[in-house]
C-alpha cells in the first residue's frame, strides 16, 4: 500500500503540495486529475523519492521514503513511467530494459534479456529490441519506457502523463497497453488528461487543486452529478478538458 | 643522402626515446582520464566539501606552469620520503596536470546530460556509482570526447618537458644526439615527424571513439 499523510512540498517560498493525504491499495488504479501546475507531477516525484518532502510522510509497503533504507525498499516496490520517456539514449531498447534488472535485481543477463524480449513482444516491439531510442517513434519509445518499468516487476506503477507527448494514434497504442495492465490487476497511480480513459480504467479518482487534494472518490461517484460534478472547480475542469 | 648519414647511427637511440615517450603518454593518458573522470564526478557532487576539494585541485593544477609542477614533484617527493624514478615522477605529474584539464571537459559534458534520464536511473534503484559509470559518463563522453582529444594531444606535447628531469624520452634523446653530432637541424627534423605522427594517430583514435559513442545519436 502507498500511504501519503499530510504531505507538504515547498519550492522556495511556494507551497506546491498542501497537506495531501492519499492511499493506494494493491490492485487499485488511482487517477490523479488536476489543472497544469496543480502539483500532480510533484506528488508522483515525492512518492518515488525524486523530491524530498517538506512535511508529512509517505510510505510504500511500510517503507518510509524519507529514510535512506526506506527509499531503497520503496523504489524496489515501485516503477515510474515518464512523460518524456527519459530513455537512456546510449543504450538499445533491450539494454534500457535490462540494465536495472541486471544491476539492481542481480538477474543473470540471459534471464533479464529473455524477460525483456517477452515484454517487448507484449507491446509489439519484438523487432525493435536492438534499436536505439533515436531510431524509434515517440509511441515506440514510450512503450519501451513501460517495458523498462515492468521489467523491475514493480508492485506499483507510477505514470505521469505518459501519453501527453504523443500523437493521437500513438496514444491509442499506449493506452491499450495500460488498459491490459489494469485488467491484469497491476496497481497504478496514473496522472493523465485522458479523462475518458481514466474513467474507464480507474477505481478511484482524486483531484488536485493548487496543491490541495480536494476530492477523492470512486470513479462512478466522481462523475456523478451529486458527486464530483457537484464541485464547481471539477465541473469546470472536465468541461474544459472535453473542449480541448 | 647527407641527412640519413647523420641520423643513421643514432636512429636506434632516438627510437628508444620515442618508445619511452609513447609509454609515458599512454600511461599519463590513462591516468589523466581516470583522474579527470573521478574529479568531474566530484565537481558535480551534491556535497559541497567534495565539490570544493575537487575544484581546488582543478584550479591549482591548471594555473601553475607544468615545468614548475614537474620540478615540485621531482624534488618534492623525495623530501616527503617518496622515492620513485624520474620516469614514474613524470607520468604522475602528467596524469595530475592532465586530469585537471580532462575534468573540465568531462564536467561540461556531464552538465549536458538530461536530468530526466538521471531521474529514470535513480528511481530504478541504481546506485550512485552505477548511475555515474553506466549512464552519466557515457552520455557526457559523447560531447566531451572531442575537446578531451585536444587536451590529450597537449599532454603528448607536454611530455617533451620530461627531458628536464633526466628522462631520455624523445626530446631528451634528441638533445643528446644533437649535442654529439652538432647537427640539430637533422635531429629535430626527425622529432617533428615523430611527434606529428604520434599526435595524428591520437586524433584518429579520438575521432573513432567519438564516432562510436555517437552512433544512432543525431540529437540530444
Ligand atoms: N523544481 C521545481 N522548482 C520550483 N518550482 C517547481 C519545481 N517543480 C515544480 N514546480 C512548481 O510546482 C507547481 C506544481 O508543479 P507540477 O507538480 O509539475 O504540476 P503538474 O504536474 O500538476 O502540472 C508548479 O507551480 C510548478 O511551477
Ligand atoms: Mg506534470
Amino acid at each position: 500500500m502507498i500511504v501519503a499523510e499530510n504531505v507538504e512540498k515547498r519550492f522556495g517560498e511556494t507551497l506546491v503540495l498542501k497537506r495531501v493525504n492519499l492511499r493506494v491499495e494493491p490492485g487499485e488504479v488511482v487517477t490523479i486529475l488536476g489543472a497544469s501546475g496543480s502539483g500532480k507531477s510533484t506528488l508522483i516525484r515525492c512518492i518515488n523519492g525524486l523530491e524530498t518532502l517538506s512535511g508529512g510522510k509517505i510510505t510504500v509497503d511500510g517503507h518510509d521514503v524519507s529514510t535512506k533504507t526506506g527509499l531503497v525498499a520503496a523504489r524496489r516496490a515501485s516503477a515510474t513511467v515518464f512523460q518524456l520517456f527519459n530513455l537512456y539514449p546510449h543504450m538499445t531498447a533491450l539494454q534500457n530494459i535490462t540494465l536495472a534488472p541486471i544491476e539492481v535485481l542481480k538477474l543473470p543477463k540471459a534471464e533479464a534479456e529473455a524477460r525483456a524480449r517477452a515484454l517487448l513482444d507484449r507491446v509489439g516491439l519484438s523487432a525493435q529490441a536492438d534499436a536505439y531510442p533515436q531510431q524509434l517513434s515517440g509511441g515506440q519509445r514510450q512503450r519501451v519506457g513501460i517495458c523498462r518499468a515492468l521489467a523491475m516487476q514493480p508492485r506499483y506503477l507510477l505514470l505521469d502523463e505518459v501519453t501527453s507527448a504523443l500523437d493521437p494514434e500513438m496514444t491509442g497504442d499506449v493506452l491499450r497497453i495500460l488498459a491490459a495492465l489494469a485488467a491484469d490487476g497491476t496497481t497504478m497511480v496514473f496522472v493523465t488528461h485522458e479523462i475518458e480513459f481514466a474513467r474507464h480504467i480507474s477505481n478511484r479518482i482524486v483531484f488536485l487543486e493548487q496543491g490541495e487534494l480536494i476530492v477523492d472518490l470512486p470513479t462512478a461517484q466522481f462523475f456523478a452529478e451529486d458527486g464530483g460534478l457537484a464541485v464547481p472547480r471539477i465541473r469546470q475542469f472536465l468541461s474544459k478538458m472535453k473542449k480541448d | 643522402m647527407r641527412f640519413w648519414r647523420v641520423i643513421e647511427p643514432y636512429i636506434g637511440f632516438l627510437l628508444q626515446g620515442f618508445a619511452l615517450t609513447i609509454a609515458a603518454c599512454l600511461l599519463a593518458i590513462a591516468g589523466a582520464v581516470l583522474l579527470g573522470a573521478l574529479t568531474a564526478s566530484m565537481r558535480s557532487s551534491g556535497n559541497g566539501l567534495v565539490r570544493g576539494f575537487a575544484n581546488a585541485y582543478g584550479d591549482l593544477f591548471r594555473n601553475v606552469p607544468f615545468l614548475v609542477q614537474l620540478f615540485f614533484f621531482f624534488y618534492g617527493l623525495p623530501e616527503l620520503g617518496i622515492y620513485v624514478g624520474a620516469f614514474e615522477t613524470g607520468v604522475i605529474a602528467m596524469s595530475i596536470a592532465g586530469g585537471a584539464f580532462v575534468s573540465d571537459v568531462i564536467l561540461s559534458g556531464i552538465l549536458t546530460v538530461d536530468a530526466g534520464v538521471i531521474d529514470a536511473a535513480k528511481v530504478s534503484g541504481l546506485s550512485r556509482v552505477k548511475i555515474f559509470t553506466r549512464i552519466v559518463l557515457p552520455i557526457a563522453m559523447r560531447v566531451s570526447v572531442r575537446p578531451m582529444g585536444s587536451v590529450l594531444i597537449n599532454l603528448v606535447l607536454t611530455s617533451s618537458i620530461l627531458s628536464t628531469i633526466t628522462v631520455n624520452e624523445l626530446t631528451g634523446a634528441a638533445k643528446i644526439v644533437a649535442a654529439t653530432t652538432f647537427k640539430p637541424f637533422e635531429v629535430y627534423a626527425v622529432l617533428l615527424v615523430l611527434y606529428a605522427s604520434l599526435t595524428t594517430l591520437l586524433s584518429f583514435a579520438i575521432s573513432a571513439v567519438h564516432h562510436r559513442l555517437n552512433r544512432f545519436m543525431t540529437e540530444g
